[in-house]
């Protein structure tokens, strides 16, 4: 969670000044600590670069465009895994969840596929695909699949009978039944599910990048080891972190905190990241 | 068949359902036939586990009876439709629709348009008491609002029978007796037709033109009792009357008679 709204009758700078500090004080300890380790200089600088270094690298690659084309490319990546997978996953999921006899088949096979690693599928995707983006999407693919389509079918699940039977006192049949309570009702776990998915896609994302791609951030990160530049592995991961920082608390987690508080079934403190 | 007989007939009724205690079918309903003409308000009450709340479920087409038959307006039904609108015990409202929105829904099915399903839908919401909550969502309304919010999102659909299963029973004491007093005031100003379930007696008897008795499973009609109260009926001015409180003598006799040959078990 971040930040509380302020409450207490602290003016609206103060508030603000203690957010950062709330914020940004567990990174600027982390810092504090790795530039002490590197001060005493326990070991050599190509196995612990230090923080200085590590800026040093970042200010390069980023100047010479390196890290945001290779970053951009992996956000696209990821944008298509992620759309291809939940294409699949939804209709798959509503098909499932409504239709016992689809159920019935369908369910032992995600249940078989779904404890397969998205990372497991590489040797695959690089013989289907070649070395390349198709190849990293289809690893994508393969790990925004399964927690879409497994929360989805939560959600259909957790659906209040007597929902469905209001609403067929009120007049409703099956295709408005499937439109006004279903989907609506399955909103909340379907967010849940692709942030989830998202994170997984991720994940996968820079593994796959590593083994399976010739560009992308994971790539760059595989390809500074090659050379010795330690300070560039850091500069990678860390931006992969921070990205996802940004796209989970600037995206993700709004959107989901938007439907399931409108729906009015609060469940804060359940986070499955 | 006798199509004239109500607005509706419940006729021969029988139900039973696996009981995993006996591991084999168990009779819920015998033969049950209940009539309720058009603007009546009649009540079913009897012991738990009589089969009351599933009898109505049956007339709502929530489920299936193994046999007799179900008619509205001289219709026979056996699925769920509109003209048997039904107000919850658990209120079942959509959560993720405001009140106003809610109380619009069966209109939207109908392919009502925007402004006279919000029109329909104000003068149900100002008739229930809720005027100034329409842009609340479900979570935020009180048990009672709850279930203001849900008669008149069965009211506003025009159905022409309610069917109400225990409705109050989820609310405290002094919210119950404001919303009987409501709903004897809003049915007698509608001319609603209501078939109410309950297991509590001065409910029944206060909001009832008639209640049915039932006895313990399998449900049977044991009693059919007229209540000659006036209307509009108030808890202040019913509580000490003597005809008011004849009929709750006769009922709880009724129920303890009917519940007697129940085997108890502890």
């Amino acid at each position: 969670m971040t930040a509380s709204a302020p409450s207490s009758r602290l003016p609206l700078t103060a508030w603000w000044l203690a957010w950062l500090i709330k914020e940004i004080m567990p990174f600027a300890v982390g810092v504090l600590i790795w530039q002490v380790l590197s001060v005493l200089d326990i070991w050599p600088s190509v196995l612990f670069p230090s923080p200085f270094q590590v800026f040093r690298a970042f200010v390069t690659d980023l100047e010479s465009g390196v890290l945001l084309s290779s970053l951009g490319v992996s956000l696209i990546s990821l944008c298509w895994g992620f759309f291809v997978g939940a294409a699949i996953a939804l209709p798959l999921g509503y098909l499932m969840g409504l239709h016992s006899v689809s159920r019935d088949f369908f369910d032992p096979l995600v249940n078989l596929l779904q404890a397969i690693p998205g990372l497991a599928w590489i040797p695959f995707a690089i013989l289907w695909f070649g070395l390349g983006k198709g190849a990293v999407i289809f690893i994508i693919v393969m790990s925004v699949f399964f927690p879409i389509l497994h929360n989805l079918l939560t959600g259909i699940r957790l659906i209040q009978p007597v929902l469905i039977e209001a609403s067929q006192t009120l007049g409703a049949g099956r295709a408005a039944i499937i439109r006004h309570i279903i989907f609506p009702a399955t909103l909340p776990n379907l967010m849940t599910g692709i942030r989830l998915g998202i994170a997984f896609g991720f994940r996968s994302l820079v593994g796959g990048e590593m083994i399976a791609s010739t560009d992308g951030i994971g790539y760059q990160i595989f390809n500074a080891q090659q050379y010795f530049q330690s300070a560039r592995i850091v500069v990678g991961m860390l931006s992969i972190g921070i990205v996802w920082l940004l796209l989970d608390r600037l995206l993700l987690r709004p959107i989901e905190q938007r439907t399931t508080m409108r729906w009015g079934l609060l469940r804060e403190g359940i986070d499955n990241t | 068949m006798n199509t004239a007989a109500g607005l509706l007939s419940v006729r021969n009724i029988c139900k039973s359902h696996f009981d995993p205690n006996i591991g084999g079918q168990a009779e819920a309903l015998q033969a049950v036939s209940i009539t309720v003409d058009h603007h009546e308000f009649v009540s079913v009450i009897g012991p738990s586990g009589c089969g009351k709340s599933t009898l109505l479920r049956i007339v709502a087409g929530l489920d299936q009876p193994n046999s007799g038959e179900i008619s509205v307006a001289g219709q026979r039904v056996s699925r769920p439709g509109a003209d048997r609108g039904m107000v919850f015990q658990e209120y079942a409202l959509f959560p993720w629709k405001t009140t106003q929105a809610n109380v619009e829904f069966g209109l939207l099915l109908k392919g009502i348009k925007k402004e006279e399903r919000a029109e329909i839908a104000r003068r149900f919401i100002e008739l229930v008491g809720l005027k100034g909550s329409e842009q609340k969502y479900p979570h935020h309304l009180s048990g009672g609002m709850r279930q203001r919010a849900a008669v008149a999102r069965a009211m506003a659909n025009n159905p022409k029978i309610l069917l109400m299963d225990e409705p109050f029973a989820a609310v405290d004491a002094m919210t119950r007796q404001r919303l009987q007093e409501e709903l004897t005031a809003i049915s007698a100003s509608e001319r609603t037709t209501v078939l109410f379930v309950t297991h509590a007696i001065e409910e029944a008897v206060f909001l009832s033109d008639r209640v049915v008795v039932l006895s313990g499973r399998p449900g049977r009609v044991i009693a059919d009792m007229k209540i000659e109260l006036d209307r509009p009926r108030r808890w202040d001015e019913l509580a000490g009357e003597r005809r008011f409180n004849d009929y709750r003598e006769q009922l709880t006799r009724l129920l303890y008679g009917a519940n007697a040959p129940v085997e108890m078990s502890s």
